[in-house]
């Protein structure tokens, strides 16, 4: 489904990827964790083109993101994505959040968008707030939009980058019972994450990264529990 | 320090205080006696002005000559057909200035960057002197469409520069979102950008139909009958500069009364959109 290929990414002169080699399988939940700066936003990025990459393979569904024919919005089409900071659009409600892209990219009518994205927002527990903004939402809520609209393309694949981070503790089970949902219904999930207990629960593989290498990757019994490099040791020493 | 020697200081210090009193003592008088004098003399042209001058040319000043749309609803017109106009070219190069396609960045950073060093007047003298010199046809078009043509594109790089700065105001995520889901980066602009971007720019908006008010007084250099033009034409028959400063006071009452409602509403309407959303 994803297969990068030594693939490098350089801001400027900074080194940010560092021939990445990894391989999605289709259904498949993995989970990225790294310290800051370890490049795993870098990563998630990179495969719906929102970074562009400087050497290597990266090929996405069949296509190749490192040819210039490819037609990249058909590609963002197929692949669902939920930020950090939700994104949402401020000025819309949040239905019309969901079913805008619907609506223009894959010209659904709009009843019909309508109708798939009540049943999207009754899937992350929350058609009660169909009409409300943005702003009047919790951040829990926000996210559960955002992942709705990330889900209303009917997409292939769905890349989380930091879901949980911008949200108050209270707020985190929430977002991640929904997410949780979507990978028991075998959802391809690439999720950069900090939460290492949804990580033990749900990944099918975890892949732990820092300066720009994956240094470990494996099951998430192998990461727990006896990780090979010291990087990997110290880095679950201090978060767990 | 000697006794003396405080005593002499003291002295000194004395001294130097009645001077700068007694300076102080005549300053307020000259002041006081020069603005009761223009008090006085405020009131006395109050009381004695020929309003006759105003009254009698009222429509005049208002609706220009009979048979012809001129003065205050010129002015407005002319500001008001300018600014729409101007506004859709500021999008486009507003939009070409943030390009990341050099062919268009390159002209709109040309035009924006030299019309905004120019002096508008400047501006009316090119668009109106310039083109009816190069043909019959081009020479039977009346000033005011050059009139209305050079504040377009004066304004159109002032709005151009607003709407760059607005669209800059929408967090990087919008785009990021909406490029993800898969619009195209035109749908995103459309949808997403522009009507957050818009509302951002609306008090700025608001502040350059004021001055594009104010800025069509500027045509009357070259001979388009508005409001300004008939305030002038009308005190030109005038003798006693009394009466000709009264219509330019007048002049300025009523420029204030158009714009000043404007920059008001703009105020109020930056408060509710600070509190709104974000």
């Amino acid at each position: 489904m994803i297969i990068f290929k030594k693939v490098d990414k350089y801001y400027g002169s900074f080194h940010a990827l560092k021939d990445i080699n990894l391989h999605v399988k289709q259904g498949e939940v993995v989970v990225i964790c790294g310290p800051s700066g370890s490049g795993k936003s870098t990563l998630i990025r990179c495969i719906n083109e929102l970074e562009l990459i400087n050497g290597g393979e990266l090929i996405v569904d069949g296509y190749n993101l490192a040819d210039p024919r490819t037609n990249i919005n058909e590609l963002r089409a197929e692949i669902g994505m939920v930020f950090q900071q939700f994104n949402l659009y401020p000025h819309m409600s949040v239905l019309k959040n969901i079913t805008l892209a619907p609506i223009k990219v894959k010209k659904m009518k709009k009843a019909e968008a309508e109708a798939l994205g009540l049943e999207l927002l009754e899937k992350v527990r929350i058609k009660e707030q169909a009409y409300k903004y943005p702003a009047e939402l919790s951040g829990g809520q926000q996210q559960r939009v955002a992942i709705a609209r990330g889900l209303a393309m009917r997409p292939k694949i769905m890349l989380f980058d930091e879901p949980t981070s911008a949200l108050d503790p209270e707020m985190i089970s929430e977002v991640l019972n929904v997410m949780k949902d979507l990978a028991r219904e075998g959802m391809t999930m690439v999720v950069v994450s900090h939460e290492m207990g949804f990580a033990r629960e749900v990944a099918d593989r975890i892949i732990f990264m820092d300066v720009g290498l994956i240094i470990e990757r494996g099951t998430p019994e192998h990461f727990f529990t006896n990780p090979k490099d010291e990087r990997t040791k110290a880095f679950l020493n201090e978060i767990l | 320090m000697s006794h003396a020697r405080t005593q002499k200081l003291t002295r000194i210090i004395l001294k130097a205080a009645t001077v700068v009193i007694l300076l102080l003592l005549l300053l307020s008088e000259i002041l006081f006696s020069s603005i009761t004098l223009f008090f006085k003399s405020m009131i006395t042209v109050i009381f004695t002005y020929p309003y006759g001058v105003i009254y009698n040319n009222l429509m005049f000043f208002l609706f220009g000559l009979r048979g012809k749309i001129g003065g205050l609803t010129l002015t407005i017109l002319v500001a008001a057909v300018s600014l729409l106009l101007a506004f859709i070219a500021g999008i486009i190069f507003g939009l070409m200035r943030n390009s990341r396609r050099w062919w268009l960045s390159y002209p709109a950073i040309g035009y924006i960057e030299l019309v905004r060093s120019v002096p508008l007047i400047l501006v009316i003298f090119w668009f109106c002197f310039f083109p009816p010199g190069l043909s019959e046809t081009l020479k039977s078009v009346g000033r005011v469409y050059y009139g209305i043509f050079a504040l377009i594109a004066f304004t159109g790089a002032y709005i151009a520069e607003i709407v760059r700065a607005g669209i800059l105001s929408v967090s990087k995520g919008q785009m990021e979102a909406s490029r993800s889901s898969g619009l195209t980066h035109t749908q995103a602009m459309i949808y997403i950008i522009l009507p957050q971007a818009l509302k951002n720019m609306i008090p700025s908006l608001v502040n350059q139909f004021v001055s594009l008010i104010k800025d069509t007084s500027l045509l009357w250099f070259v001979g388009v009958m508005e409001f300004t033009s008939t305030i002038f034409a009308t005190s030109n028959r005038e003798v006693n500069t009394t009466v000709t400063m009264g219509l330019y006071f007048f002049a300025a009452v009523v420029y204030f009364l158009v714009c000043y409602p404007l920059t008001a509403s703009s105020r109020k309407l930056e408060k509710k959109l600070g509190v709104g959303e974000r």
